[in-house]
């Protein structure tokens, strides 16, 4: 019954949402292509639509990946400094000034995508110097990554110009704002390899969710296999945030929210996790455009507002549904 | 049969285990004190930790097995199931069993869903198949783990003190069902349950400083257990007073 509700309610929400927002569209003018109302939905409305329910997908999925393959319920591509490493890289190209493209794909999303990479790859190199009970201490390496980006944003500030300043702000509260097809068709490819790819290892992901050695013994190469997934995860991270800036609380708290409805094993949950991240995301996005103050409301404080509440009170309820 | 060649195990710098060489030609129950390095021996005869020597396994070097192949060969079921994804039926659990055989990227096989029911079958636990792993009681997770051990039909099994977090009832069924697989299968079982070792027949390893040395029936002598453990032993058994 619950689990109906839930669906319900955000399936309905995601055919709202597009005709919710700045202008109201009318139903009847959207079938006419010539028109203007034709062409927010088109162009600015449906874009959106598909490009915040593919980000919710891979921030969700992500976060569900890293908490199964460290089996710690914090690990989160956020937690461990990911979103940081590529909020940074987009704040050397905004400080550079690089606005121009680099093989089709702005410089920006470019060296936020490489922000994400360097992060992993230093998570990687970090990883080998733990002893092998490491989940705790790599959650400290990412937050004291996290740290570190921090300041060195801090620094791109001060060394900013004011305009950049402003460009960056906006940039780190996370925004869904696109225009065009572009960034909708390149997050939906990313999503589709992701979730291919954690379909292809969901045996795999199956038996590292029990235990590392549970997986070894059964012939899991649990070093390739973690690598492979996490560095899938780690880089679609890293080519979303590159364009939509961070967007945080979904991938932490999405995969709890299907656990607590779905209680099953990670391999029955890959698909809700997925889909329920996309349309959770794209209900934020419908809120940030309904409560508009001057513009509308970045989209990573629309999901910590919500998330953060409705994930306390998922935890000290403890009802089973 | 399991064969160890000059086996050494380090752990960071101390010496858990130097220089072991043994033939285990079907069964052996392995004896020591908490830290005397059983555990190690059977992690590394799994290729769970690195080591130096040679484990060979009916005739294969382990280290040349492919980790599918040497599941196929060894099974190991720990004192303690740890588990994360604690959501997971009993049924999807012994199913594992079978990834070893399983093709890549594909879904388990009908054969392979009745070799995991005719496992919970053969140990009595048919009625909790959809019971989720972390509603069980230790006795039941034991059961668990062996019935994952059945359905990967590894013909040798390495039991690490099975016993050990079990009232006497279940440790009885657990003895029970460990005597009754020495038919079938070769058995290292590993343990500090002396009532246990005896009640299973095979010889009798038990490892102090570093060293295995073996035993037969007469390892259960009182005056010979005193001498082992340190502690005094009478015809009873450990004596408190």
């Amino acid at each position: 019954m619950c689990r109906v509700a839930l669906w319900t309610f955000f399936t309905l929400l995601f055919v709202l949402s597009p005709f919710v927002g700045a202008v109201n569209l009318d139903i009847a003018n959207i079938l006419n292509t010539s028109s203007l109302d034709a062409n927010i939905f088109y162009n600015l409305r449906l874009p959106r639509l598909l490009f915040a329910f593919f980000a919710g997908g891979i921030l969700a999925l992500s976060g569900l990946l890293f908490q199964t393959l460290f089996r710690n319920a914090l690990m989160t591509p956020y937690t461990l400094g990911i979103s940081s490493g590529a909020v940074f890289g987009v704040g050397v190209a905004i400080k550079l000034g690089l606005t121009t493209l680099l093989f089709g794909i702005g410089a920006i999303t470019l060296f936020g995508f490489l922000g994400a990479f360097f992060t992993v790859v230093l998570l990687i190199y970090l990883s080998q110097f733990l002893r092998s009970n490491q989940q705790e201490s790599l959650l400290l390496l990412g937050i004291a990554l996290s740290l570190f980006y921090s300041a060195a944003l801090m620094v791109l500030f001060y060394l900013g110009n004011s305009i950049q300043n402003d460009m960056l702000i906006r940039f780190t509260m996370g925004s869904l704002s696109i225009i065009g097809w572009q960034s909708p068709l390149l997050i939906g490819v990313v999503a589709i390899l992701l979730l291919g790819a954690v379909y292809a290892y969901r045996f795999e992901l199956q038996l590292l969710g029990i235990s590392s050695d549970a997986a070894s013994l059964k012939g899991v190469d649990t070093k390739k296999v973690t690598l492979l997934l996490l560095g899938v995860a780690s880089l679609s991270i890293g080519a979303l945030v590159g364009i939509s800036g961070p967007i945080g609380f979904v991938g932490l708290i999405i995969p709890h929210i299907i656990t607590k409805f779905y209680p099953t094993t990670v391999e029955r949950r890959l698909l809700k996790t997925a889909l329920f991240g996309g349309l959770f995301l794209v209900a934020c996005d419908m809120l940030s455009r309904v409560m508009q103050t001057q513009s509308e409301l970045p989209i990573g404080i629309v999901t910590a507002f919500i998330g953060a509440p409705f994930f306390i009170y998922l935890i000290i309820s403890q009802k089973k549904y | 049969m399991i064969i160890l060649k000059n086996l050494t195990c380090h752990y960071e710098e101390r010496v858990i285990l130097e220089d072991i060489s043994l033939k285990i030609q079907k069964h052996l129950t392995l004896l020591g004190a908490n830290g005397a390095g059983k555990s190690t021996l059977a992690k590394a005869i799994c290729g769970l930790i690195p080591y130096d020597g040679k484990i060979v396994v009916d005739d294969a070097d382990i280290q040349e097995l492919s980790l599918k192949e040497r599941a196929k060969l060894l099974a190991y079921i720990p004192a303690k199931l740890e588990i994360y994804d604690a959501y997971i039926t009993l049924f999807e659990f012994v199913l594992l069993g079978r990834f070893p055989f399983k093709k890549s990227f594909f879904d388990y096989s009908e054969r392979d869903k009745e070799i995991a029911a005719e496992s919970l079958e053969y140990l009595n636990i048919s009625h909790l198949t959809n019971a989720s792993l972390h509603s069980l009681s230790s006795g039941e997770s034991q059961l668990a783990l062996i019935a994952q051990a059945l359905t990967q039909k590894s013909r040798i099994i390495i039991f690490d003190e099975p016993t050990a977090n079990l009232d006497p009832k279940n440790s009885k069924i657990i003895a029970q069902h460990i005597k009754h697989l020495q038919k079938e299968q070769e058995i290292l079982l590993i343990t500090h349950d002396i009532h246990l070792a005896k009640f299973i027949d095979a010889p009798i390893g038990f490892i102090k400083k570093q060293k295995l040395h073996y035993y037969d029936r007469d390892f259960f002598e009182p005056e010979n257990l005193s001498k082992l453990y340190e502690v005094e032993f009478d015809a009873q058994g450990l004596k408190y007073v």
